[in-house]
């Protein structure tokens, strides 16, 4: 069975998604293709933060900030409920020497363009009064948001389908074709559902993008970096605002390859709160590790105390995808025409979904792109592999 | 952090026979469940003094191994739940959460007898209060001395219904029917299967005798259909079904209860194995997902065996048979037992085994509940109960594409409450593959990760007891 599509995105997850829905919109014909289910990968393995503040000045910064008002506006126009809520955020300092340095950082964030408040240790008790007494202050981050990360991919993809998207599930990817006997323009996609004629291809894999990557013959330099998340049971009003120690941003911009754990709080909308968060470069395995949710349940209990006596229901872990710079990889690639690539996001996935989209659509379809675009074009990284295989 | 030659986790029938076998083997043995003391849902109540006498070689066997457990020379530990279980050096690190707070275990090999769990087929009202599961029913009587309610109505299927009905009535409930959602017809195409097994054949006949003398209306063929009630349950409306388990409209009639107990057979807790990462299979003769194993109980990952119901809805002298199996292997694992030995305890237990095996298999085949019971779950009936999810939201997920359980867990949340999906899963298989049209295993089973039950964070935190 072949069909036709103007473009194909490969990989369900949020960026995939969000590929899909920015390509519809700009009135292309796209078909999906996910070899599992929507959302079974890293999206449904996540937090579902929109920061600005854990992001560099400059390109990422400039991406992150451009998704969030991206995030806010998909709020309002899909029809499909992703609990956004833009309570802000919290940023925690333990003692003296973090509260110097998440001051530091909220002055950068400010002197850059970002909302933020200093708060001593009576400012944030009194936003968070369950936060444990002895903490030193912090940062308050006024236009940040959360979302529910699964549900904001099947929102994208629900609302990609109404504008035409054709979802292949449980399909896989096993080879794309080229004109000119493999040298030329992608022709078309192989898939376990047929075989997809078109012109322009988005790997959206996340962090099994190289898979795909192979089957042209590139080689991208993502890794996957494991984080773990911890569930606890019901408590609806514990915090009002999704908080983040100040060594959480270490833990992000290094590339360090042991355990790394700096609290993350999130309150969902059915009241349950995800716990995180830990980093660690420990291969594609997705198993829970006990030490690291003692390690994440510790600092939870430094910061609230009250978490001691609440029940844990369960964990997850998850896989993301770590780009050497800590930039994504968007836009095309000059040795194969007509395959894009969008992934990389490493932690940022959820909040850099929508201007990733957008980028790939401007890409794609044609259009103004921002200056970001060139910063995050994944030809910055040498990406042909010596053992190209042709089809 | 303790460390044992092996760890048998669950003091049921299958976890004190394999722990016994062991010890006596010479084995370091620590024997872990959760409950404050050994026997499991099987004996429980079975040492108290005002127990009743033992009705099958099965229940005096499993007597005598709890009075065996006290002679043995093992760890036994109560009240501590196995929350995690990952690789050692050599063998195993289970997790423990006891009174004590957080613990950890090595253990060289490890004897899975997590036991079973009852299965539930929702219907119209299943949440209101004054419906409950057999099981809920035996423990409030047997180890609390409480009774379900004053007019009680028993529906479901399999052995454990006349067990129930008949443990009710001896101590004093008014059961004003049993409802057997398996026709008397079925029975007769399995008889081949049933031939030897005098022992439970036995016990069903007790059941039955002690009804009939009771009075307590017994009617095969017949289920419930809907629990009515504002506040609490007042009356159920009950439906005789048709040879492919489809309630016959026409046969429905209102009678007053305000006490409902249903169970449609088990389900192998295989949490645990899961989480340690052996193949598993779906096999509903055994009664669902339950590990693959060889012939000594070892699973696919060397040193790590199930026995008992965890292995396959078996019974509990199959369970006892089969404890005592792993037991021996372990020991054979661990370098206590020759070969050759192992090989003769195997063989002369072979007959036996072959027997109850086929014996459960016809239980778990005649018993399964018949697919037209899923026409009883209205699109309005709650599936999850914590996420408050209704089958019409589960089916119209699965007409979307969710037609597996760990898609329909990531895109409506069912399964992500108390009981993590346990009390459901299956159901929520049975759903999809009505509705895709596919063999229930292809929906598979809902990832487990974790803690297995909730643990205060507070205890998780801790480092653990040296």
């Amino acid at each position: 069975m072949t069909s036709e599509a103007d473009a194909v995105v490969i990989g369900g997850g949020i960026v995939g998604a969000a590929c899909a829905y920015y390509l519809c919109a700009a009135g292309l014909s796209v078909h999906l293709v996910e070899r599992s289910f929507p959302a079974s990968g890293t999206s449904r393995a996540c937090d579902g933060l929109i920061l600005t503040w854990d992001k560099a000045p400059g390109a990422e910064l400039a991406l992150g900030q451009a998704s969030a008002a991206l995030w806010a506006g998909l709020a309002e126009t899909l029809d499909f409920d992703f609990e956004y809520a833009r309570a802000g955020t919290i940023l925690l300092a333990e003692n003296e020497p973090a509260l110097a340095a998440g001051r530091a950082r909220a002055e950068a964030m400010q002197a850059a363009g970002v909302r933020a408040q200093a708060l001593d240790s009576a400012g944030l008790r009194s936003l968070e009064p369950n936060l444990a007494a002895d903490l030193a202050g912090g940062a308050f981050f006024p236009d940040d948001a959360q979302v529910d990360a699964r549900r904001a991919t099947l929102a994208l993809l629900a609302a990609a389908q109404q504008r035409g998207l054709t979802l292949h599930p449980q399909a896989e990817v096993s080879a794309i074709r080229r004109a000119n006997g493999g040298e030329g323009r992608v022709s078309g996609v192989v898939t376990t559902a047929g075989e997809i004629s078109t012109e322009t291809v988005v790997c959206a894999a996340g962090v099994w993008s190289n898979e795909v990557a192979r089957l042209a013959g590139l080689e991208l330099p993502i890794r996957p970096r494991k984080g773990h998340i911890l569930v606890t049971a019901r408590l609806p009003g514990l915090i009002h605002h999704p908080m983040l120690e100040g060594g959480y941003v270490t833990t992000v911009q290094s590339a360090a390859e042991d355990l790394q754990v700096a609290l993350v709080a999130e309150m969902t909308a059915g009241g349950t709160l995800l716990l995180g968060s830990s980093r660690q470069f420990a291969g594609f395995d997705r198993s829970v590790s006990l030490a690291v949710l003692q390690a994440i349940a510790a600092r939870a209990a430094r910061f609230l105390p009250a978490l001691a006596r609440v029940g844990v229901m369960r964990s997850y872990a998850g896989l993301r995808p770590w780009s050497p710079d800590h930039l994504p990889l968007i836009g095309p690639v000059v040795a194969v025409p007509g395959l894009y690539l969008a992934a990389g996001h490493e932690g940022a996935g959820i909040g850099l979904a929508p201007v990733t989209g957008q980028l790939i659509a401007g890409w794609v379809a044609g259009g103004d792109l921002p200056p970001v675009a060139d910063e995050v074009r994944p030809d910055r990284f040498e990406l042909a592999s010596t053992t190209l295989r042709r089809f | 952090m303790g460390s044992v030659e092996l760890a048998v986790v669950g003091a049921g029938p299958a976890g004190l026979s394999a722990a016994i076998t062991a010890a006596r083997s010479g084995l370091r043995t620590a024997l872990l469940d959760e409950y404050p003391r050994p026997g499991g849902q099987y004996l429980k109540g079975a040492s108290e003094p005002d127990a009743a006498p033992p009705i099958s070689a099965a229940e005096r066997q499993g007597r005598t191994l709890l009075r065996q457990l006290a002679e043995t020379d093992l760890e036994l530990r109560t009240q501590t739940l196995v929350w995690g279980i990952e690789r050692a050096s050599e063998g195993w690190r289970l997790a423990l959460h006891g009174p004590r707070g957080l613990d950890w275990l090595e253990a060289r090999a490890v004897v899975v007898a997590a036991g079973a769990r009852e299965l539930v087929v929702p219907f119209p009202g299943w949440t209101l209060p004054g419906v409950m599961t057999l099981g809920a029913a035996q423990i409030l009587a047997k180890a609390h001395g409480v009774l379900p309610g004053r007019r009680v109505l028993l529906a479901g299927s399999g052995p454990l219904l006349l067990a129930a009905a008949a443990e009710l009535t001896r101590r004093g409930a008014r059961v004003t029917a049993v409802l057997e959602a398996v026709p008397l017809s079925r029975w007769l195409r399995h008889a081949p299967a049933i031939w030897g097994n005098w022992d439970r054949l036995g016990e069903g006949r007790h059941y039955l005798a002690e009804l009939w003398r009771s009075g307590t209306p017994y009617r095969p063929g017949w289920t419930v259909a809907e629990a009515l009630g504002g506040d609490e349950l007042e009356a159920v409306i009950v439906a005789r079904l048709d040879r492919r388990g489809h309630p016959i409209p026409s046969s429905r009639e209102q009678v007053p209860a305000d006490s409902l107990c249903m169970g449609f057979g088990f389900i192998p807790n295989v949490e645990l194995t899961q989480l340690a990462g052996c193949a598993h299979v779906f096999d509903p003769a055994r009664g669902g997902w339950v590990p693959g194993v060889d012939e000594r109980l070892e699973t696919s990952l060397p040193g790590l065996f199930v026995a008992g119901e965890a292995a396959g809805v078996a019974g509990a002298a199959a369970a006892m048979l089969e404890g005592h199996i792993a037991g021996m292997a372990a020991a054979y694992r661990l370098g206590r037992l020759p070969e050759g030995q192992l090989a003769r305890e195997l063989a002369a237990r072979a007959g036996r085994r072959r027997r109850l095996g086929r014996f459960a298999a016809m239980l778990n085949t005649l018993f399964a509940p018949a697919p037209g019971l899923d026409a009883l779950i209205t699109d309005d009936t709650p599936i999850c109960r914590c996420e408050e999810v209704s089958a019409g939201e589960v089916r119209a997920a699965i007409r979307g594409g969710a037609t597996e359980l760990d898609a329909l867990k990531t895109w409506m949340r069912v399964g992500q409450g108390a009981c993590q999906g346990r009390t459901f899963g299956p159901l929520l298989a049975r759903l999809v593959a009505v509705e895709t049209g596919r063999p229930v295993g292809q929906a598979g089973c809902f990832g487990v990760r974790p803690p297995l039950k909730p643990i205060p964070l507070g205890d998780l935190a801790q480092e653990g007891a040296s």
